[in-house]
């Protein structure tokens, strides 16, 4: 048993690790999957939700008395208000960049990078910003483990089932779904594609949105957070497959397992791992392991 | 408060609240600028001074208190008429970014644009490197106050180079005296090591291992973690560290990355498994996680205010940050060592006579200059200033609203008792310049 439990641990580590980098990476997918828009500003826009969920957490500290359980209303009000301004943003802006060229899309992206990133400053200032939820380490397999990560862990195994849900059983998955493999064939079926585009766009913040306020209590918001994840979101959507939420889910335990173990095995080489899954990926399947090869 | 005062109290509260490097520099390049009006009329050209800190990246978070302290301690150097009383200072401020190439395209606008005659900076050791170049080129005075690396001052020295923050080898000499003691005492045989993958990373580490060795040959360094600067989760980092089940752990871990991993590891009990002595814990971060360190680990700080209260200028440091920032505002080791720097120019313009840079170089060399850590000596062949760095556990003060090192467990290694290699081997190791 003391022999398989460091692995156990490890992986345990590395699901923790993919449960937050596919929650952060679902709604990058879903973006591009149906709207062709790289959007280079979601990390960052997860990073403003990582700080709409503190300043929300602390105002209904301040008004019913500190309680971990207030990071339940937190995260569901920086989902919602971070859902409507992800509506407001692609009314306003993003729908002007759908017949550009992709380097004007990331150039857009990436200004709004440095607009937001600025509005962060201007806001909440230059300190990080943390949640103590004052979570006592618990004894598994001989050593000490956070228990908030099993409700990572938990969160996106539910997020992962409930997109499943979502876009295999209702009307409106069907119609994303459909998108993703073509847009003009849905389009002349008469359902509104700018409204689609619209909800699709406000669905992926809020899962950014989720994936920050979640996180907050193990991360503290810093700005510059946002640069040093997106890398690896863009490695599993890419080994996943842009606009499948299966693809996304398993890239992410990849990066993850692979990272953790890496770690264990090749410290030095952890990041290098993932790195050469992308280049594998991209030379033999470079639609991803679970995208689609053909679009419209 | 007169109506020159207000506005200043005014320009460091917008600073405060604008952070961006066009909006900050913006502001503390215009607003500065009119500091000249301010110490009524004088006779010598201002002084620019370029301060190239990150408010971005890994070590904004080191770097907020001295980027918004700045302005006042200046303003209060203008009150007594600027250097030698006839030159008032104007600052500009760029964000470097924690980026060596960011710092480099600064530094060489803050020279070629904005005129600068010193350069105060820069948080990154990778991104003081950088500019050292342009430093040495330009014959632009630096001073660095956090960067640490001791390649700063040795490989890569440049006399326009002046070092007010103990360097990395003075740091691990530090810490190499208090695990020695510790491992002794609980009869410490093997470590792991952690450790961010980038130039400060490495040089504390080579400091730390090599000083160890000659020590206490007989402990055994078991396993080295390296992490990309920013790492967000460390949650693979400590499972491992606690997979190798080492009887301590060193960690080369500064910036917000500190503060994360220190906030991951504690929630998963790494320290109630794993002895930590000896990881950088700054006033700042004493402030930033005062709910959550663990009391009773061993830190090591650069420049502790509380280290050093009996000092005048520590005093009158502190007396001004609390009035212009709230009780809490108590300057952080990297605020004080940069508010020595400000003091180590005055003073070497004055003994100098001039504002001119050969002039202040010159009358730096080896110098002995009044500072927030009491009288303090450059070192001769390195420019490297002669201070202290400080070990001790955390600990629940009840005159601070957050823990500082308990007094009685503080142990101050002065500088010149750790410093090395010798001046001999120094002069080897300076590379050579056109």
């Amino acid at each position: 048993m003391d022999d398989f439990a460091p692995y156990a641990l490890q992986l345990f580590s590395g699901l923790s690790r993919a449960m937050v980098l596919f929650l952060l990476s679902a709604g990058l997918s879903l973006i591009f999957g149906v709207m062709n828009i790289l959007n280079f500003a979601h990390a960052t826009l997860w990073l403003v939700s990582g700080y709409v969920t503190f300043s929300i957490f602390a105002f209904l500290s301040q008004q019913f008395g500190a309680s971990p359980w207030l990071l339940v209303p937190a995260v569901a009000g920086a989902v919602l208000l971070m859902a409507l301004f992800g509506f407001a943003l692609e009314r306003l802006l993003i729908r002007h960049t759908y017949e550009r060229e992709l380097p004007e899309q990331l150039l857009l992206t990436f200004a709004l990078v440095l607009i937001l990133g600025d509005m962060i400053k201007l806001i909440w200032g230059l300190e990080n910003r943390r949640i103590n939820l004052g979570v006592q380490p618990v004894e598994m397999l001989g050593t000490l483990v956070n228990p908030y990560q099993f409700v990572i862990i938990g969160t996106g195994v539910a997020v992962a089932a409930g997109l499943w849900l979502f876009l295999h059983r209702t009307r409106l998955g069907k119609i994303v779904r459909a998108a993703v493999y073509s847009r003009n064939m849905v389009s002349a079926l008469g359902i509104p594609i700018p409204t689609i585009y619209a909800l699709v766009f406000a669905l992926g913040v809020g899962l950014a949105a989720l994936a920050g306020g979640v996180f907050l209590p193990l991360l503290p918001m810093a700005l510059g957070v946002d640069l040093d994840i997106i890398v690896q979101c863009f490695a599993v959507v890419v080994i996943g497959g842009f606009g499948s939420m299966l693809g996304t889910f398993v890239a992410s335990i990849i990066v993850g397992v692979v990272y953790a173990f890496s770690i264990l095995f090749w410290p030095d080489g952890a990041l290098a791992m993932i790195f050469l899954i992308v280049i594998a990926v991209l030379i033999w399947r470079p639609w991803g392991l679970f995208g689609t090869e053909l679009r419209y | 408060m007169s109506a020159q005062e207000r506005k200043w109290e005014a320009l460091i509260d917008r600073l405060e609240l604008s952070r961006r490097d066009f909006v900050f520099g913006g502001l503390a390049a215009g607003a500065l600028t009119l500091t000249p009006r301010f110490v009524s009329a004088q006779a010598g050209a201002p002084y620019k001074i370029g301060v190239l800190l990150p408010s971005t990246g890994t070590g904004a978070n080191y770097m907020a208190h001295t980027i918004k302290g700045l302005p006042g301690a200046i303003a209060e150097l203008n009150k007594r008429g600027g250097l030698l009383g006839k030159h008032p200072v104007e600052m500009v401020y760029r964000d470097d970014e924690t980026k060596p190439d960011v710092g480099a395209r600064e530094a060489k606008s803050l020279i070629l644009n904005d005129k600068v005659d010193a350069i105060f900076g820069t948080y990154s050791s990778a991104v003081a490197l950088a500019i050292q170049e342009i430093i040495h080129e330009y014959k632009v005075l630096h001073f660095s106050a956090t960067s640490n690396s001791s390649k700063i001052t040795q490989e890569n020295y440049t006399p326009y180079t002046y070092q007010f923050c103990p360097d990395s080898n003075m740091q691990s000499g530090a810490v190499v005296v208090a695990v020695g003691r510790m491992a002794k005492k609980n009869n410490w045989k093997t470590f792991v090591s952690l450790g961010q993958d980038y130039e400060w990373g490495r040089d504390t580490h080579k400091g730390f291992t090599g000083g160890l060795a000659k020590i206490a040959p007989q402990i055994k360094e078991t396993r080295q973690l390296w992490f990309k600067l920013g790492e967000t989760d460390f949650t693979s980092y400590i499972t491992a560290i606690m997979a190798a089940k080492p009887d301590f752990m060193f960690g080369a871990v500064a910036g917000k990355d500190a503060e994360t991993f220190m906030q991951q590891a504690g929630q998963m009990g790494l320290f109630k498994r794993v002895p930590f002595p000896g990881g950088l814990i700054a006033v700042n971060d004493l402030k930033a996680q005062r709910k959550t360190l663990p009391r009773g680990i061993i830190g090591l700080a650069r420049s502790p205010f509380f280290a050093h209260l009996k000092e005048p200028i520590m005093q009158a440091y502190i007396k001004r940050d609390r009035a212009a920032f709230g009780p809490d505002g108590y300057p952080d080791d990297w605020a004080v060592m940069y508010y020595d720097a400000l003091g180590g120019l005055e003073q070497g313009a004055k003994k100098a006579g001039s504002v001119k840079t050969e002039a202040i170089i010159k009358a730096l060399k080896g110098a002995t200059i009044d500072t927030a850590r009491g009288k303090r000596t450059f070192r001769d062949c390195s420019n490297q200033l002669d201070v202290p760095s400080y070990v001790g556990e955390v600990w629940d003060s009840p005159d601070y609203p957050f823990p500082i090192y308990k007094p009685d467990t503080m142990i101050l290694v002065e500088g010149h008792d750790v410093w090395t290699p010798t001046c001999a081997e120094v002069e080897k190791l300076k590379k050579k310049r056109a």
